[in-house]
Formats: structure tokens, sequence, C-alpha cells
């Protein structure tokens, strides 16, 4: 028992942080105001870009840099079109998901099914034994703690930091925002491009250090788990973290499941994530006035022109 | 007061929106340490000129200089470099953000503020010097309106402002609250700064400015006057423009006429109603009213005390917490608004593009959206020729400029927009009719026409609740008046009750 | 600093002439950029007129599978053009079309109602399904005020998942060895026209556009779906039945889109498989924003993407293009046409900060 639930905790993070950075991402967006509905887009690319050149230069940590520039590249392409252009964030979300996930599979479509050597654990020596908790806090790559940092850090920047301010303040009234001297449009970009450079590395790891291949379809709707995440998690960035751990915890029990011979309907089990952040939808809905910090001016364009 | 150059100056300024001009060869100055009032009615453009002056508005043409320098103004941050605030009527405050947090947003150019303790001491410094008392860690949306004023006045000068613009500080206010807001804003200018008070109460001008601006329909009909050499009718005379005799608080002989008809019986009878905000704070409490036909009950009141609850509820779409609700004699409570249509009640309400009217369909839609409801072009199919006749007919015996049938609603001015409201809502099936400001927004002329069909309207039998902040238009067309504050009925007069004995019953609570 | 500053203001007057043109325009301009995709993309540029169009439109084969492909999207244009003039979002068009395979599938499974009764028990069994899926967010949306986005979305990964729980599990085929569900019986598939793979569906769907059309412009909800689209506050206050309209209009949708998975059931698959309605919802959405939600232009819409899907396969046998170019260009057509709106919606001006004469009087 003590030795399943070592290994269950410790396949955790496989499952948990393409959806923690992704989520994590989208929450940082949301606090500006803008509904992004491209993470899909932005990790499938991420995915594709890291694998193609960790294949091709064998290396995986260039492979993860360019997949972070391509996930920020096509959230910029996003944050022209509903920041700069005003478009209907909804649909223009939509669009770049789709471009994301065409440019994924037209560009990586020979190098599917290759696999190739990804991002390696790092091995802390005599830790990593340690009952339960050794294979889940020791026995993982630099990503796993880099991520847990970047949450640490977001809380941080959003909570405690003018320029977190500036963006809290941009999604929740961007007309005082921008009588106060913040540069609205600057702030979304900003928030927008590091939502996509977050999903990118969310992508990233899904390909270079769960898996160590690239397949079609790889992210397998990861993009709109990590979208109704942002929901589930409040739109704070340290729930979107823990929220992630939770699914990823719900996802890695199937596999370990059968593996030891349990039957268990997984497909069945693998809906409950999907249907408790319904019921904490719900919940939220129904507790009253307060809806959590969801942000008041969530995919509402902004034009100062505008006569009242 | 410094009688040298003037500090600011504000030239010539010109601005269009789209196809509307705004604002047309405007000039403004402003001395140092002086109270200037900016005067004119809803929509003469004040807060679209002191939005170019702060940044929010480029203007289409014209110049602005401080203090001799020509001044440049592409954005909000650039007025407030300059030390230009402004205190919108409604506050630039993030309401999540505590009035600290508030500061330290704005604060880009003030290295000295942007760490939450200096923030937080410098506003606290700021409500000292000017008296007042201010909680700096409560989120915005949880402070009071007053104190969600101090807080952005506090701000504001926190920022470095010199020259404060105030838009109708008191509007929001209680008695109390703006007597003790006016004794500060004196004590700002006392200590140098330059204030730039926009607002429609006239004894706020007299009492309290050293110089008065008057614009009308964006224009300046006078500039810079000293206040002390005017009457407040001589002011009002300006405001008006030549039609200044009609806005006289004297009772017109309308009212006198239908007051001498035969009462009829109570059309709407509420009784004991109470409502809630959408925040869940008591909106209405415990409201009676009764309108009988062939009259026109007016409701004054200060705006945000209830008014917008009161019309929404009796309309259907609001909830009422408790009470009852009569329409020509049945309980109406519990119907949905096509049942209290049913029953002859029509609506004009405040914001007609939001709650009654749709802007981006036709003028003939909007003509007989209510008809369509209750099957006059067919049950399941729409005749829309009949329709389309029908409201080309309507077009003309209502006299709506520049309106076809198939034209866009949002295209129509405002006077034009609410005569198609009125032409739809004064219908043979109206029995009772809830008009809530119906001539915001609108010009003389408008008003005067929206004014006579109310009338006409009561003559031929209809109830009417009149709900206006205008104290002006309650009294030229009030059988009774019922004054409303904090979400009480807080007295009924007469219909020829004074300006005075209104003012009172309206600012006497709290 | 530079003398001019942009401004952006909001158009209160737009003319049709700016409309149309600006719409042609992004049309074009979408398109465009598609091909040069393609090109990218290794299709040669000799053939490329006839693998798009000749092979898809004029040759009866190329024809008869466009068409064929045309039939749920169609469906799915119209289920996205339902929800989306009323302002719900329905991003859950797959999950719906996903129920209403599983819906036909289940009645023919277990042999419900008489032999000649059995397909049109199935079809409206897969409608039934599709609406009783978005029954869920709406009524979320119309008791609790919860947002229809998430819990579309949602509900659609349940969904597939609850189509690879059948067909994995209890509903597998044992005789074959892919997840895919016996196949239906003669009596349970839509009749062949003999043109390639067209099915009698076509019949129906032109029908439902037609019904659509007719619902959406002439009858007296279609003047309630309206006001409640560009105003709900104006249409409650004024008595319009808000709930009920919303309701009929978004179980339509719902309805529309699990008649799609019927249609393609029953139609071209003859059996459940978990390879359908792959990217629907995107399709949708495209195809209701590309006719600008007009019910009778979501025929030629749906046709035309239905044609691209078409020639993406050819594509894809001759060059080894993969599908996912299909929607790389759906995505670059619906960017750039909601990128053009911008020159319809808003006016841009270039204006000098500071006119000149004044700064020369000061100094």
């Amino acid at each position: 028992m003590e030795q399943f639930i070592t290994h269950w905790l410790g396949s955790t993070p496989a499952f948990a942080i393409p959806l923690a950075l992704a989520s994590m991402g989208l929450v940082l967006c949301e606090r500006a105001g803008v509904l992004n509905m491209g993470a899909e887009g932005y990790m499938s690319l991420g995915a594709m870009t890291a694998a193609v050149l960790t294949l091709t230069l064998g290396n995986p940590a260039i492979g993860i840099l360019c997949a972070v520039l391509a996930g920020a590249t096509l959230a910029l392409v996003f944050g022209f079109a509903v920041v700069v252009m005003r478009c209907e964030q909804i649909l223009a979300g939509l669009a770049t998901m789709a471009v994301g996930l065409g440019i994924a599979g037209v560009v990586g479509r020979s190098y599917v099914h290759k696999s190739f050597e990804g991002l390696q654990p790092l091995d802390l020596p005599w830790l990593d034994q340690l009952p339960l908790v050794g294979q889940l806090l020791f026995h993982q790559d630099i990503l796993v703690y880099l991520t847990v940092l970047i949450g640490f850090a977001l809380w941080f920047l959003l909570e405690h930091t003018r320029a977190g301010l500036k963006i809290r303040a941009v999604g929740e009234d961007p007309a005082s925002a921008d009588v106060a001297g913040v540069q609205v449009q600057v702030q979304q970009l900003l928030a927008i491009t590091a939502s996509g450079a977050l999903c990118g590395l969310a992508g990233a790891y899904l390909s270079v250090a769960s898996s160590s291949i690239w397949v079609d379809n790889m992210v397998a709707g990861r993009g709109w788990i990590a979208l109704a995440l942002v929901v589930f998690a409040r739109w704070e960035p340290l729930k979107a973290l823990a929220g992630a751990f939770l699914f990823g915890a719900i996802e890695a029990l199937l596999p370990r499941l059968q593996a030891i011979g349990i039957p268990a309907p997984i497909y069945l089990m693998n809906m409950l994530p999907y249907l408790f952040t319904i019921a904490v939808l719900l919940v939220a809905a129904c507790s009253g006035s307060k809806k959590g910090m969801e942000p008041a001016a969530l995919g509402q364009p902004y034009v100062r022109q505008d006569r009242h | 007061m410094s009688q040298g150059a003037p500090l600011l100056t504000l030239s010539a300024i010109d601005k269009s929106f789209d196809i509307h001009r705004v604002l047309e060869g405007v000039s403004f100055d402003l001395a140092k340490g002086e109270v200037h009032a900016l005067l004119g009615e809803n929509g003469a453009g004040k807060s679209t000129l002191m939005n170019i002056l702060i940044g929010v508005y480029s203007a289409d043409a014209g110049s602005l200089t401080l203090e001799g320098l020509p001044l440049i103004i592409g954005k909000p941050s650039d007025s407030a470099r300059h030390g230009i605030g402004m205190v919108h009527q409604h506050f630039r405050l993030v309401d999540r953000l505590t009035p600290t947090e508030n500061l330290l947003l704005a604060a880009d150019d003030h290295p000295h503020l942007k760490t939450r303790t200096a923030a937080r001491n410098a506003l606290l410094a700021t409500a000292r010097e000017v008296g007042f008392t201010l909680n700096p860690d409560c989120p915005v949306g949880e402070l009071s309106v007053a104190e969600k004023q101090r807080a952005e006045i506090c701000k504001v000068l926190a920022l470095g402002a010199r020259i404060l613009i105030l838009d109708e500080p008191t509007a929001v206010l209680t008695d109390a609250e703006a007597s003790s807001m006016l004794g500060a804003i004196r004590r700002m200018a006392e200590s140098g700064r330059s204030i730039i008070l926009i607002t429609h109460k006239l004894r706020e001008v007299v009492g309290f400015s050293h110089r008065v601006t008057i614009m009308r329909r964006g224009k300046t009909v006078a500039a810079g006057l000293d206040t002390t050499q005017l009457s407040i009718e001589k002011i009002a005379s300006l405001m008006m423009g030549s039609s200044a005799s009609s806005v006289a608080p004297s009772s017109t002989p309308d009212t006198t006429t239908s007051s001498l008809q035969p009462r009829g019986p109570d059309l709407l009878a509420i009784a004991h109603l109470h409502a809630q905000r959408d925040d869940g704070a008591p909106a209405l409490t415990d409201v009676s009213l009764r309108v009988r036909a062939g009259e026109i009950l007016g409701l004054a009141g200060v705006g945000g005390n209830g008014q917008h609850e009161l019309v929404e509820t009796l309309n259907g779409i609001r909830s009422a917490s408790a009470g009852s609700v009569m329409i020509d004699g049945a309980d109406a409570l519990e119907f949905p608004p096509n049942q209290r249509r049913q029953l002859g009640l029509r609506v004009i309400p405040a914001d007609r593009m939001a709650t009654a009217l749709a802007s981006d369909l036709t003028i003939a839609a909007n003509l007989s959206l209510t008809a369509v409801v209750r099957g006059r072009f067919g049950r399941f199919w729409l005749n829309r020729r009949r329709m389309e006749r029908e409201a080309k007919a309507s077009i003309e015996q209502h006299d709506i400029a520049g309106a076809r049938p198939h034209g866009r609603m949002g295209l129509l001015s405002g006077g034009n927009a609410q005569k198609v409201l009125l032409a739809r809502e004064i219908d043979s099936g109206m029995k009772l009719l809830l008009a809530h400001s119906p001539t915001r927004g609108l010009d003389i002329r408008a008003s005067a026409a929206v004014h006579q069909r109310l009338r006409e309207a009561v003559a031929q039998g209809a109830a009417c609740l009149l709900v206006s902040e205008d104290v002006e238009e309650i009294m030229a067309l009030s059988d009774r008046i019922c004054v409303i504050s904090a979400g009480k009925i807080t007295g009924e007069l007469p219909g020829d009750a004074s300006a005075a004995d209104i003012g009172r019953l309206i600012l006497g609570h709290e | 600093m530079s003398n001019f500053r942009l401004t952006l203001e909001r158009r209160q007057q737009v003319s049709t002439l700016r409309s149309a043109a600006t719409y042609i325009l992004g049309l074009l301009v979408g398109l465009g950029c598609g091909v040069l995709v393609l090109l990218a993309a290794g299709a040669p540029a000799s053939t490329l007129m006839d693998d798009l169009v000749v092979q898809v439109f004029f040759s009866a084969r190329g024809l008869a599978q466009t068409l064929t492909l045309a039939v749920p999207l169609i469906m799915v244009g119209l289920a996205a053009l339902a929800a989306m003039r009323l302002r719900f979002w329905n991003v859950g068009i797959e999950g719906q079309l996903w129920l209403g395979a599983i819906g036909a599938t289940l009645v023919a499974n277990n042999d419900f109602g008489s032999e000649a009764l059995r397909l049109p028990i199935m079809l409206i069994a897969s409608a039934l399904a599709g609406a009783i899926w978005i029954a869920v967010p709406l009524l979320l949306k119309l008791k609790a005020n919860v947002n229809e986005l998430v819990v579309t979305l949602l509900l659609s990964n349940v969904a597939y998942l609850l189509l690879q729980h059948l067909l994995f599990g209890a509903w597998k085929d044992p005789v074959n060895s892919f997840p895919v569900s016996p196949r239906f019986d003669d009596n349970e598939q839509l009749a062949s026209l003999g043109f390639g793979n067209l099915h009698s569906g076509i019949y129906l769907a032109l029908a439902i556009t037609l019904l659509m059309a007719v619902l959406v412009q002439k009858s007296r909800t279609g003047f309630y779906i309206d006001v409640i689209g560009h105003n709900r506050r104006t249409a409650l206050a004024t008595g319009i039945p808000v709930t009920a309209t919303l309701t009929l209009m978004i179980l339509l949708s719902g309805a529309l889109a699990g008649l799609a998975g019927g249609l393609i059931v029953t139609g071209v698959e003859h059996r459940l498989t978990q390879t359908i309605g792959i990217n629907t919802t995107f399709s949708g959405i495209v195809i209701a924003f590309v006719a600008r939600f007009n019910p009778l232009a979501i025929l030629p819409t749906a046709i035309a993407l239905a044609g691209i899907y078409n020639a993406g396969s050819t594509l894809k046998v001759f060059y080894g293009i993969p599908d996912a170019i299909v929607v790389l260009i759906q995505g670059i057509v619906l960017l750039t046409l909601l990128m053009v709106q911008f020159f319809r919606s808003y006016r841009v001006s270039l204006l000098r900060r500071t006119p000149p004469q004044t700064a020369r009087q000061i100094t």
C-alpha cells in the first residue's frame, strides 16, 4: 500500500504540471480582463516546437525555450486581435486555438512518433527513497520545481507588487485604471503574452518531459481543462496550482489502479474532474453575490474614446 | 483671488463624436486659488470639456495653456503630471482595491508614493489637511458614496493636484454631507489650489464660487463672470437661454386646469413595498404610493435614492421582498412584465436605449415591439408589411424627424428616440404610465414635447407616476408631489408646493 | 515625441457598403492566406486549383463526397447559429453530436420500435439526446446564472469519455479489433442516393435549413430572437418571453447538433465510432460566423467548408499534408474576418497633438 501511494504521488506531477502551468497562465490573462480560449492551441504549438527542436538539436533546454517563445508569439497574435483590433475575445481565442493546432499538425507531421531523450528527473540521492513523498518531492525534473516556483511568483506578483496591482485594476475596471495612468493595452498584451509563454511551457512539458515523443493531438483537451481550472480556482494562481495537482492526482490514480489489477471504469472516473468543476461552478453561483475573484471586466473590450 | 494671468486656459475647443458635434469653440480660464463654477444643463458639454482637459478625450481643435505655456495632453497621465486632477461623478476607483491601493496604482510618476506604506501615509496626511476622515484599508466597493468621494478627492490631491475638477460633487450627498463637502472645497481653494466645480445647483454657485462659466448646447454663453455680480435668476436665464421663463417655478395653466377635473379610482396602489439593490442592500423601505386616474404624481428626489429600483420593481424586472402592488385593482406583484402591461402599465425608463429600445434593430421593430408581444401582427408568422405600414403612419403622426421604418434605431437623436418610445407606450391600452426622467438628455424643445404628451395622456384619464430628479420638471407637471430619500417616502406635498418646500424634504432626510 | 496621435472611435453609423466591403475583403485575405499556407505546406501550385475547386465541386465523385461531408456541417452550423443569435455560447457542439450518435446507436442496439419506424426513431433519439445534453448548461444558466461557456465545454469532454466508455466496453463490436460498435442493420441506415456516399440525410438537412430560415426571418419567435440577441434588458422589460425563447432555441441548438451525430452514424459510418465529429464545435462556429448568422447562407458556407475538408483528404493522400491544415485554414479565415470588423466598427484618425500656431504665439 505504501509503495502504491509512493508511486501514485510520484507520477502525479506528470499529469499535474501541464495543467498547472497552463491554468496559471490563464489566471494571469483573465485577471487582466482577457478571456483566452486559445490555450489548447498554444500548448499544441509548444509541445510540437519542443519535440521537433529536441529531436533535431538533441538539446531539450533549447527545445523548451523555443516552445515558450512559440507560445508567446501565437498569444501575441491573439493579443493583437483582441487588444488592438478589439475583436470578440471568445471567437478570436477559438481562431488562435485553431491556428496553433493547425501549425502543430502541419509542421510536426514528419516528426510524429519519433522518440528522443527528453528532460531527465533530478535524482536527489537518498532523499528520493523517503516513504510516501520521496518520489513526489525528490524524484522530479527541474520543470516541476520551476512550476511550483512560478505559482508562488505569480501569487506574489498579483498580490504584492505594483505591477500586479495594475494587472488586477485593468481586469476589474479598465476605465478607472486608464484614468490612474495605467496603460491598459500594454498590461493586457503583457498578460496575454505571458499566458502564451506559460502554455507553451506546459506543452513542452508534455512532449519533452513526460513522454519524450511527439504525437498528433498530444494536448488532447488539456487546454480546455486548464480553462475550467481557472474558474475552479476562483482566479487565484496558488489555488490553480493546487487544483492542477488535485486533477493530476485523479488522472494519475487510474493507470496505477489498472497496474495493480483493480478493475476500474477509467473513462467514467476520468469524468470526475469535469463533473467536480461543474459542481464548483454551481456552488459558487449559488453562494451569493460574491463571485470570488472573478474579474469584473472579464471579456469586455476597452475603448477609451467611447462615449459614455 | 489673483487677478493676474490665468493659471489655465482652454480656448476655442471643438469636439465631435462621430457624427455628433458636442463642443463648438468653447473657451474657459481658471485663476490660482479660485473656485470656478462650470454650469450648464445635462448634455451642455461640461463633462466632455473636462474630459478633454484631463486627457480622456482629445479635442478636434483648439488649444490649452498652463501658466502661459502650451499644454499638451494626450492621455490621462499627462494631465496628472501637470497637477490637474478630476473627481468624476462616477468615481474612478477600482472597487475591489482599497483607497491605498488605488493611490498606489496611480503613482507611476510619483516615486515617493510607490510603496504601500508611503501611499497610505500620504492618503492619511491629505485627509487630515482637508479635514476628512478616511479608512484607507477597506475595499472601495464596501464604502458609502460619501466615503468613496472623500477617498477619491484625497487620492487626487495626494497625487499633487493643484487644479481640482469636481463633477457634481454634491449630487449624491445628503444635505449635511454636502455642506461639509462645500466647506472643504473652500478650504482647498484657500490653501492655494484651484477648483473647477461642475454643478447645476444654482445655490452652490452663488454661495461657494468666485466666478462662473455657463455652457449651453456645446457653446460658452458666459465666460468667467464674477459671481458676486450675479443673481440666481440671471444665471438661470443664461443657462436655459431664451426659454428661461418656462422653467420658472410657477404652476402652469395645465396643472391648474387638470386639478379641477374629478379624480378617478386608484390605478396604482403601492403598499409597504420593500426591494433590494443588486448588491443586496435595501433600496426601498416601506414605500406606499397611490396614483389616481387623471393625475400626475411627481416623485422627486436625488438620483440613487431608490428610484431606479422602484421603477424596475413596478415594471416587473426586479422582485420585491415584501409589500403589494395593485395595478387597476389587480394584485400585480407576482406578475411578469407582460401581464402587467395587459393591466395597462406602460413604462418610459430613464435609460431608454438600454431597457426599452433596441438600438441595432429597425425603427419599425422598436415601434411595434410590444404589439408583437400582444400578437397584433400574428401569432406565429409576423405580418412585416403591416408592421412597416403602421410604423410609417406612426412616424408621420408623431412627427419623428429623420425616421424611416427601415432605419436603425440607434441613429435617432435622443429626442426622436424618446418620441418613438412615447408613440409605442402611449397607446389605447394605457392606463398607468410610469415615466422616469423622461426628458433626461433632451433639449428644451424635445422636453416640452414630452411634457405635452404626458399632460395629454392624463387628460384622457390615465394615471401617471413621474419619477424625476429634476425638481422643475416635477413642479411643472405634478398634481401631487411625493419625495423619496434613502428608499423611503419622506413626505407628500400639493402640486403647487414651492421649490424650497420640496428641497427641504429632499435634503432634510438623514 | 511625435506630433501625431492615433485616436479610435466607435462608428455610430455603419453603411451597408462598408459592412459588405470589409466582409468581402476579410474573406479574400483569409482565403488568400489559406492558399499561401497550403503552398508552404507543400501543395504543388500547378494543381492547386484542380485539387481545391475542380476535384471537389466539379467532378461527380468529388461533389458527392463534398455534399456527404456537408450534411453534418450544415447541421452544426445551424446549431451554432441558433445559440449565437441569442448570445449563448454553445462551445459543446461536439458533445451534443456525440450524445446524438450514442442516442441513435442505443436505439439500434436495442431494436427499439418496429423495423419500419426504426430509422425515424433513431434520428429522433439523436436529436433528443443532443437536446438533453445541452439542457444541463441551459438549466444552470437559467436557474443559477452559471456561465454556459465553461459548462458546455466541460460536458463535451464528459460526452467523449462516455463515448469511449461505451466503445471500449459494453458496445464494442466483438468481431472488430477497433473500438467500434456492431454494424447497423440495413433498415437502420439512411438510403444511399447512388451518388458516391451521399445519403438521403441531405434532404433532411436542406429541409431543416429552410425551416430555420422561416423561423428566424418570418416568425414571431424570430422577432423575439432579434430583440433578445441585441438587447436582453429591453426584451425583459417589454414582456418578451425571454426564458421561453431561450429555452426553445438552445434546446433546438442541442437537438440539431445531436441530429448531426445521428446523420453521421446512420448515413455514413453505419456504426458508432470514436472518430466522428472531431472539431465540429469550431467548424460550426466558423460556418455560422462566415454565414453572418443567416440560415440560408449556412448552406453555401457549409458546402464550401466541406469542399475544403474534402480537398484536405486528397492532399493528405497525395502529398502527405495532414488534416490539421483544414483547421489551420479555418482559424486563419475566422481571425481575418474578425480583424477586418475593426475597420467596420471603428474610425481611426490621426490627429496633430498641438496646433502649431498656438505654439508660436506663446514663444
